[in-house]
């Protein structure tokens, strides 16, 4: 019986962390409603370091402000930043919606977000009368302490403050709810596109797909100022409380769906993102059951050109290859079970995030795929490296940080999730759904074949 | 007198043109709150002045996206060591908060010490260790007496200033006190010197290196690219300090000055006039009739090929328009050098420039040249919307901001691909700025179809609003 080993950190330091802090989750929920900007309360770094990280993943400018927080502030409290900041960020953009996202610093000199955002919203409503429409303007605190959690929290911490605060009861509606999670343009797409063949409106909370990769058309790109296309309009967001449900596509970061079920009765599913066959089939099935429209034979389509791939290649290529995998838990999660449907052997997962059921999920997928998982809890990238020094294996499967290690090790890195940096067009392409499968699956093959087979091999073949 | 752009009242006077007034702007203020600020923090200023040093463990004493967020994003190249490019981080939770970090970075230190045996591990505070008045000087002196490793507090607390250049002096202030002038080189020569603020990005001082060592110079340390820790302990026996980046580092090579009575030169490796400027006044410093003899024969050798190899590159170029907006430093020493591939400078710009960067600037840029200083993110794109230059200089952070516009970019910062630097990478240079002024997608990026055959102008359509 195949079960999971669970390593812990034996050191305090981290080396090459596999998680960042909170704020750059929310900054990322925030990019994709529509004409929205965050503002990072906190230090200049808070906002610079994280745009360099969005540009360098998506290739695409990323608008976030900041407060500016400098000493005097740490003295004196930092709310005459933030009131300013709110204030010109709304006479330049005149946006729909402000995410002011907290950070270390604000948090601990006491900072009262509410508070302040409070305050601002009614001057802004007295300016009004000489600037029209600055009242309209929705500010949204979201309280992301930099001490707590990871990224993916503060995604959760994002979604949730942006539904709590304008989830509205009214008409009921035939939308389905997704949060999709900190994932690629190419990922939204994909889901938007199989519950468009479903017949079904999906409600991304949020979606970040247009705004994370946007036309370059010169002649229209607005500028005066910079807003990119698309994201979640403000309207719809409250329309979420009258969903026939929420399905999160990241289990890990679940508590608006939660919260929508709680407080608007929308009923929500918690669930793994779609990557690989049994996920999708599962996603397939929850859309189903929220909705009762019928799975139509373009998708089953869809799902037999993957079977096919799989049918085609994984016996010969990829049986009992031994693959580690790295990175945010959900993402871990999802490549796990798909590799093990390609009959290869995933075992070892490392993530940086803490969640609560990763290990118990882990478990079921060992059962699953009868391989021994050695489940790396909290951990960083050095840990990895020296799991993987020891413990060889054929693959590995993360973001662009383990490049030098599979570079030194000879083992050829597939590349998914956050941040892929050293390649094009990862953003672009679906790891979810079944077309998300067709790809891993190429990506997976050719590294092996090129890898593991002499190019000159008669196997190459066919 | 109509302002450069439009923008805020109190951001009209960061912005100015040369030959009218003063020709410098308001600089080194506080950024407006709520702006999408181009600047950084001074915890960001300091780690990339150190981060170069290859054989040093750069240990972040913050929450971790502080670490998680800069670790290997600096282009600077080793010749040796890797240890540089780890990201290390105390990771601050709550209860470190509440109850202190002390204890848990004297920890990670000792761990960091028995994993690596780096040459130097440097300790960075960050807003949150600051706010928590953690004493990292007193826990790094501990470590060391333990470890007998050099553990170097550097106290670059985020929010301290609204100019990262404080993070450079920071940073600059941990060498001068912990590292510089801690052991003694095995032996001197007449002719010793460090090269103050070169970091090595895309391998720059390869470039320059060689010609040095050539002219008989001896280089006792480089500040701080791809050097290590031991090498710059040694700086204070250099007879001459040639300094580079006079952004981040005229601050370390004036105190150096004031502590040890080594003189400095400011050079510019940028263009083939700077380069040979530079060489020469090393030469000339030294006074060694043959060190300036060798040294011309190498000018003479260098610059032979040099025009050839850039001529298609020059014809393509000439009286194309280029806009930088960088940290400081390029604002000014990257003026001649486009000039020489026949490029016009049309504005200069700078995120934390004080104001003798901007009398530099001014002293260096043609009348009507405009001069920007801390220009949000909307500034930039109407600046570059409203004047249309052919080609935009900066970091990664506006490249796409500059692209959506149709306005081809050319990185000059962390993530150049090619050594720019000496003759053979002003090569490299013409051929890089070449290729993004001339790529033809800016001619195929107009609006409609049926326009598509015309003859669209680089750098972004004219109906653009």
């Amino acid at each position: 019986m195949s079960g999971v080993n669970v390593m812990e950190k034996e050191r305090t330091l981290i080396v090459n962390p596999l998680k960042t802090c909170q704020p750059l989750g929310a900054m990322y929920a925030v990019m994709g409603v529509h004409h929205a900007l965050p503002m990072v309360h906190g230090s200049q770094g808070c906002s610079t370091f994280v745009r360099y990280n969005f540009a360098r993943h998506f290739r695409e400018p990323a608008e976030i402000a900041v407060s500016s927080l400098h000493e005097d502030a740490a003295v004196f409290g930092g709310r005459k930043n933030i009131n300013a900041g709110i204030k010109n960020l709304a006479l330049r953009f005149k946006p729909d919606l402000i995410g002011a996202i907290t950070t270390c610093s604000s948090e601990i000199i006491g900072d009262d977000v509410f508070g302040f955002v409070d305050t601002t919203k009614k001057e802004l409503k007295t300016m009004s009368e000489d600037v029209k429409g600055l009242d309209k303007i929705e500010v949204i605190p979201i309280p992301t302490p930099s001490f707590v959690g990871n990224h993916f929290t503060g995604y959760d911490v994002g979604v949730k403050s942006l539904v709590e605060a304008l989830a509205e009861p009214g008409e009921p509606t035939e939308k389905v709810n997704i949060i999709p999670g900190i994932v690629n343009p190419g990922d939204i797409r994909e889901i938007k596109h199989i519950m468009a063949l479903m017949g079904i409106e999906g409600l991304i909370l949020t979606d970040t797909s247009d705004p994370f990769d946007s036309p370059l058309r010169p002649s229209v790109t607005p500028t005066r100022p910079y807003f990119p296309k698309g994201g979640t309009t403000v309207d719809k967001i409250r329309d979420s409380a009258n969903s026939q449900g929420t399905i999160t596509l990241c289990k890990y970061a679940e508590s608006s769906a939660t919260s929508l079920e709680k407080k608007h009765d929308v009923p929500a599913i918690i669930e793994s993102p779609p990557i690989g066959l049994q996920n999708t089939d599962q996603f397939l099935r929850n859309l189903k059951k929220l909705t009762d429209c019928d799975v139509p034979e373009s998708i089953l389509d869809e799902r037999g050109v993957l079977v096919d791939l799989i049918a085609d290649n994984a016996a010969r290529y990829l049986f009992d290859k031994k693959v580690a995998i790295y990175g945010d838990p959900d993402i871990t999660t999802g490549m796990a079970r798909f590799v093990g449907e390609l009959g290869m052997e995933p075992t070892m997962v490392c993530t940086g995030a803490n969640s609560k059921t990763f290990t118990p999920d882990m478990e079921k997928i060992s059962k699953e795929t009868g391989t021994d998982i050695d489940v790396l809890f909290e951990q960083d990238m050095r840990s990895f490296e020296v799991y993987v020094n020891e413990n060889p294996v054929d693959i590995m499967i993360g973001p662009s940080d383990g490049r030098l290690l599979a570079q030194d090790l000879g083992i050829p890195l597939i590349r998914v999730g956050f941040p892929v940096y050293d390649r094009i067009g990862y953003h672009r392409h679906p790891i979810v759904g079944y077309n998300g499968g067709m790809r891993l699956m190429e990506l997976i093959t050719n590294a092996v074949l090129e890898k593991y087979y002499e190019p000159t091999h008669w196997k190459l073949q066919q | 007198m109509e302002p450069v752009i439009e923008t805020f009242e109190s951001r009209k006077k960061h912005m100015c043109v040369k030959g009218e007034g003063l020709s410098i702007p308001v600089c080194d203020k506080a950024s407006l709150p709520g702006t999408v600020t181009q600047r950084t923090c001074v915890f960001g200023g300091a780690r990339i002045v150190l981060m170069p040093i290859t054989d040093s463990i750069h240990l972040v004493h913050g929450p971790i996206g502080c670490a998680a967020c800069t670790w290997d994003i600096r282009g600077s190249k080793s010749s040796r060591e890797e240890l540089y490019k780890k990201g290390c981080s105390t990771d601050l939770q709550e209860k470190d908060i509440v109850f202190g970090g002390e204890k848990k970075l004297f920890e990670t230190v000792l761990e960091l010490y028995n994993i690596y045996k780096p040459g130097a591990i440097f300790v960075y505070a960050t807003c949150v260790s600051g706010v928590i008045g953690d004493d990292i000087k007193a826990v790094c002196k501990k470590s060391e007496d333990l470890t007998g490793c050099r553990v170097i507090p550097v106290q670059s607390e985020g929010f301290q200033d609204h100019n990262k250049t404080k993070g450079h002096w920071i940073g600059g202030d941990a060498l001068l006190d912990y590292v510089i002038g801690t052991k003694e080189p095995e032996e001197t020569t007449p002719f010793d010197i460090n090269i103050v603020g070169e970091f090595n990005v895309a391998g720059d001082l390869w470039g320059i290196k060689p010609l040095l060592e050539e002219m008989g110079v001896n280089i006792i340390s480089t500040i701080s690219g791809d050097s290590h820790a031991d090498e710059i302990a040694q700086a204070h026996r250099a007879k001459l300090n040639i300094v580079q980046c006079q952004k981040s580092s005229n601050y370390v090579a004036r105190k150096m000055e004031k502590k040890y009575g080594i003189p400095f030169i400011k050079v510019n490796f940028f263009g083939l006039e700077q380069t040979t400027n530079s060489l020469r006044e090393i030469a000339d410093f030294f006074g060694d009739e043959e060190m300036i003899d060798r040294t011309e024969k190498i000018i003479e050798r260098e610059l032979m090929g040099v025009e050839d190899e850039t001529q298609e590159y020059r014809e393509r170029l000439e009286g194309k328009t280029v806009a930088l907006y960088v940290g400081g430093n390029k604002a000014w020493s990257l003026v001649r050098a486009f000039e020489e591939v026949g490029m016009d400078v049309m504005m200069s710009g700078t995120k934390n420039g004080i104001k003798e960067d901007y009398e530099r600037i001014k002293e260096t840029v043609r009348d009507g040249t405009i001069i920007v200083d801390d220009a949000n993110s909307t500034e930039l794109a109407r600046l570059l919307k409203k004047y249309k230059p052919n080609l935009l200089i900066s970091g990664a952070k506006e490249k796409y901001i500059s692209l959506k516009l149709g306005i081809p970019f050319c990185d000059f910062n962390h993530d150049r691909i090619s050594a720019f630097a000496g003759f053979k990478g002003f090569v490299s240079f013409a051929k890089e700025v070449d290729a993004s002024v001339s790529s033809p997608v800016f001619n195929l990026a107009s609006k409609t179809l049926s326009k598509v055959s015309k003859t669209p102008k680089v750098g972004g359509d004219e109906n653009a609003s």
